[in-house]
């Protein structure tokens, strides 16, 4: 009987279980009879029953007992979207804070550690943000100075940037990047005007000299920077003019020579001092320059153009690109007018080398690359001005043969297709096809690549060249064999950019200063960033609104501007600089800037914003989250370029009240004149409803 | 007036007392139906898994408390109360220690036998409130086999009550011998039965059927509401096994004072696992064996116990 069971667990033991279930399928069938029979059958298969799981819970479980664990919450956790700031606030109520208020919140979150992309992305971390904020609000002469901390001369980078920092910008995400280098520009001639007033000599309070080689970006910036510092700054410079590869190496259609100059000439008036036509090694010799200064800081770039190795390059009418371009910037005349000019190369010097041929008078220019038109090395913006303005492209072609009179001039080139140009472990291993091309010219020029020509410089100074002619040197700190001798810019890192050989004086300045005041060059030194920046797919701008767009570079004619050394990009007016500081999404500050990117995203359209967009006041004014609506999935937050959309680490329905989980038509097509920015707290709730709390 | 604080003093305890009996047996109950499965039920939470009760009473106590539309909102609300109060009310007359009992009265059996069957009321006004005809279905099951096994379980507990000569709990215990449990054993079984039948626990389990009904009577009930079902259940159960104990086994037999509370303990406990024995072997009965099991079986079973005592007296 069942009770009995319970007292006396004997029935477990009594017999093994499989006749017991047979016993229990044959009294079931007997429960049907009638009589004492089926009454006494009925209660045996009850027992059988009870024996049988009695049995069960005494043997051991079969399942596993996992041991006791807490579970970790996961990285990517998702509760619900949160707006972490607007006005400093999580609750967005209805806000009527002066544009002022707001923008001294930027400029405070400028002051964090918040690096934007654009920042992020320039070798020389120049706040273009900054600039952004203060271009929007019309403060020019701000902007110019803000820049000029990293970027030593705004107005000349802004003509020839390579602007990496609008690669990074945010904005590529939604239709076009910020316009930062122009803006640059458009600072500059704000500036230029007033600048006197700020331009100021600084005063010399260490006691120490340092002397720079070489009066291009890199040794600016380090001239610049301990300046700055108080240091006594003497740069010697082989020209007749400063200025580097900016001056000899760039034509004047894209760097008038008035600008460079006029920024170089603010460097002086604050106590950089400049002496030209000296050439190290042979006006002063190295032993003096040891003799005579603390420190000194190779900065003297890339002087000399290398060549293919093919038969006949040595002939008449064959040149670098390097003295070619000196030429024709410097005399405006290089010996091809009228004659057929081909350019060997496809980096960004082949490119000014093809465009400057067209304006010494060349009259055809072919330009050939190993590399093809998709993989050119040269900037493509720059590459579709020099064929807008009729250089002849020959991508995939080789150099041959130089192909001479009989007076070893010039007569033609043979060119070899190319199949390849690196190999499988990204090594420069071109292999060619069997397709040849000959081309009648008068001229080629050589660009290909450039080297340093260092040996005068380093000369006793106890330096060693390796055997390629480049300086052994550390590419952090730019510190050489010898402690008080330094190098920076493209003598150290190679063909580079003007903003990279910047970056480069920056920090050999910065090292410098650490040697003259006995501290260690490397140690707690904090490198510089180097993040990995989203890459982004080309915007469709088919339904972006033309106000939202990139203001649009105006450009002189291509068949007019080819024939002389006039500007190419004109430049955008103050009122376009004002719009386009506006664009700036203030990246990663952590306030909301009302970029509405949010509410555009939001596929269950439960965002709702509304700002004022006017230059000088800009703000967001009504933020509204309607969480009823909200899936959780994210991409909100994922897109917000400040960072001020996050999704809380809640419990997804932590928040809700019962009568937000269900669909309400009213509360769906409620006026959002209330807003409901966060599920954080129960006081916006109130807020939505119209209850004051 | 001392009589009203001593019943507001008694009812809290009892109330506690069931409250743990709740977090207890729901644990138990796991345990046992893991352990008949061949699993091990809650085990990760602190002190073998118990604290995975608390846990769960917490989230019931913090749950939003949710009325169906169109559910009568005051039958609604009162109904859970209509189950839990009669189970607490009910223990004041068990006597917990050999010669006491909180309320020690002449018709403590009857008292006993009486007040748990309101709550039929508590399962007819769930059922019919919540407008829900899985509700309405599983309270119409519910009391009607509620109704039924009264006969029977009354029956049965009449035999001792024949023995003893006296329904108060207090002097039964004490006059209880161990003879009486091989001629009472009929009854005993009868009770049991009947006992799950009116807790509507399986395999009498109708009225709530999971599979079918989704709950039965209170398919609409969440939160703390749903959790005074489940304390009407639990505490019911206990409350049968302490009177089981008291009026089958002896109670505090063979012991007395703080011991006998203890020998108490371990029969209830004992009596409630072999109540969740039941449930997890036996699968669940159709509405038309229920009813024969109660009219056929049971109350003649109780019957011919009643005759076998009267001639048990009648040869003493």
């Amino acid at each position: 009987m069942a009770v009995d069971d319970v007292d006396t667990p004997e029935i477990d033991t009594g017999e093994s279980s499989e006749p017991k279930v047979t016993q229990g399928t044959v009294s079931a069938a007997t429960t049907d009879q009638a009589g004492v029979a089926g009454f006494v059958g009925a209660w045996k298969s009850l027992a059988t029953g009870l024996g049988i799981t009695a049995k069960h819970a005494f043997t051991k479980p079969v399942t596993i007992q996992y041991p006791r664990e807490k579970a970790p919450m996961p990285e990517r956790w998702r509760g619900a979207p949160r707006l972490v700031s607007a006005m400093g606030t999580t609750e967005v109520p209805l806000m009527e804070a002066s544009s002022l208020e707001y923008n001294g919140l930027i400029a405070d979150a400028y002051a964090t550690d918040h690096l934007a992309p654009c920042q992020g992305n320039c070798p020389a971390n120049v706040d273009a943000r900054g600039q952004n904020y203060h271009a929007a609000e019309g403060r020019w002469v701000e902007a110019y100075q803000l820049v000029r901390e990293r970027n030593i001369m705004p107005g000349t980078l802004g003509r020839i940037c390579h602007h990496p920092c609008e690669t990074a910008c945010k904005r590529n995400f939604y239709d076009e990047p910020i316009a930062i280098r122009p803006l640059h520009r458009v600072a500059y001639e704000q500036w230029n005007p007033v600048k006197a007033q700020y331009v100021k000599p600084l005063p010399k309070t260490r006691g120490k000299k340092v002397a720079i080689i070489g009066s291009g970006p890199s040794g600016l910036a380090a001239a610049y920077d301990l300046v700055k510092l108080g240091y006594e700054v003497k740069i010697f410079e082989k020209e007749d003019k400063p200025g580097g590869a900016l001056y000899y190496g760039i034509p004047a259609y894209r760097l008038p020579r008035d600008i460079l100059h006029g920024e170089i000439d603010d460097l002086v008036t604050m106590g950089v001092e400049i002496q030209c036509s000296t050439k190290i090694g042979v006006d002063i010799s190295p032993e003096q320059l040891m003799a005579d200064y603390d420190a000194i800081i190779i900065a003297a770039g890339l002087q000399i153009s290398r060549f293919p190795g093919v038969k006949g390059q040595d002939a008449i009418g064959v040149r670098g690109a390097l003295d070619f371009l000196k030429d024709s910037n410097y005399r405006g005349e290089a010996g091809v007018r009228g004659q057929n000019v081909l350019v060997i190369g496809g980096g960004n010097v082949a490119v000014d080398a093809a465009r400057c041929a067209l304006r010494v008078g060349a009259k055809t220019v072919y330009m050939a690359s190993l590399e093809s038109d998709e993989q050119l090395p040269a900037h493509p913006w720059e590459v579709e001005e020099a064929l807008d303005e009729g250089v002849v492209m020959m991508c995939g072609n080789g150099p041959n043969e130089v192909l001479v009179d009989e007076s070893n001039h010039v007569r033609g080139m043979r060119l070899q297709t190319c199949l390849s140009v690196f190999d499988e472990t990204g090594r420069f291993n071109p292999t060619f096809g069997d397709d040849f091309t000959e081309l009648s010219v008068q001229s080629v020029v050589m660009a290909i690549g450039q080297g340093s020509d260092l040996k005068d410089i380093v000369a006793g100074t106890g330096l060693e060249l390796d055997q390629r002619g480049n300086l052994p040197s550390d590419r952090s700190v730019f510190t050489t064999a010898v402690p008080k001798i330094f190098a920076s810019g493209e003598c150290v890192t190679g063909p580079g950019s003007a903003i990279a050989s910047i970056a480069t004086g920056h920090e050999a300045a910065t090292s410098v200063h650490r040697f003259l005041s006995g501290e260690s060059v490397s140690d707690d030194r904090v490198a510089r960033t180097l993040l990995a920046y989203d890459k982004y797919a080309p915007a469709n701008l088919d339904h972006v609104e033309p106000s939202r767009l990139r203001a649009v570079m105006p450009f002189s004619d291509p068949d007019e501007r080819s024939k002389d050394f006039r500007n190419v990009e004109l430049g955008l007016t103050v009122e376009e600089g004002l719009a386009e500081g506006a664009r700036c999404l203030r990246c990663e500050t952590n306030i909301c800037v009302g970029c509405t990117f949010c509410a555009r995203t939001c596929p269950d359209y439960c965002i709702t914003v509304e700002r004022r967009d006017d230059p000088g006041d800009r703000m967001v004014t009504k933020y509204d989250l309607d969480l009823s609506k909200c899936c959780f999935c994210g991409l909100c937050a994922e897109q917000c370029p400040t960072g001020a959309l996050q999704m809380s680490g809640q419990y997804e329905l932590s928040f809700y009240n019962r009568d937000l989980t269900l669909f309400d038509k009213g509360e769906m097509l409620r006026d959002v004149s209330g807003t409901r920015a966060t599920g954080a707290d129960a006081a916006a709730d109130h807020a939505s409803k119209g209850e004051t709390t | 007036m001392t009589g009203y604080w001593g019943g507001v003093v008694w009812g809290l305890g009892a109330g506690v007392l069931v409250g743990i009996s709740t977090i207890l047996g729901v644990w138990g109950e796991r345990k046992v139906a893991g352990h008949i499965q061949k699993r091990y039920g809650p085990n990760t939470a602190p002190v073998f898994g118990i604290f995975q009760l608390v846990y769960d009473l917490l989230k019931l106590l913090t749950k939003e408390d949710i009325h169906p539309k169109q559910a009568r909102r005051g039958l609604f609300n009162i109904a859970p109360l209509f189950m839990t109060t009669p189970i607490i009310s009910s223990l004041v007359i068990i006597p917990f220690a050999a010669g006491w009992a909180p309320l020690d009265t002449s018709i403590g059996i009857l008292f006993f036998l009486a007040v748990p069957s309101i709550s039929v009321l508590g399962v007819l006004f769930a059922g019919w409130s919540q407008r829900n005809t899985y509700a309405s279905l599983g309270g119409l099951r519910g009391a009607a086999q509620m109704i039924s096994y009264e006969v029977p379980r009354s029956l049965s507990v009449l035999a001792v009550v024949m023995l003893a000569g006296t329904m108060q709990p207090v002097t039964l215990m004490g006059e209880w011998r161990i003879w009486w449990l091989p001629v009472t054993l009929i009854a005993f079984v009868v009770y049991f039965i009947a006992s799950i039948a009116e807790l509507n626990r399986g395999p009498f389990d109708l009225a709530e059927c999971d599979s079918e009904l989704v709950g039965g009577y209170f398919t609409d009930y969440s939160g703390i509401r749903w959790a005074m079902f489940m304390m009407s259940e639990y505490g019911g159960m206990t409350a049968a096994a302490l009177f089981g104990s008291v009026v089958f086994l002896g109670g505090t037999w063979p012991l007395s004072g703080v011991l006998g509370v203890l020998v108490l303990l371990v029969k209830t406990v004992l009596l409630v696992i072999a109540f969740m024995w039941a449930k997890w072997t036996f699968p669940r009965m159709r509405p038309d064996q229920l009813m024969a099991t109660s009219w056929k079986v049971l109350t003649p079973m109780a019957l011919v116990q009643i005759v076998i005592v009267g001639v048990v007296i009648a040869w003493l």
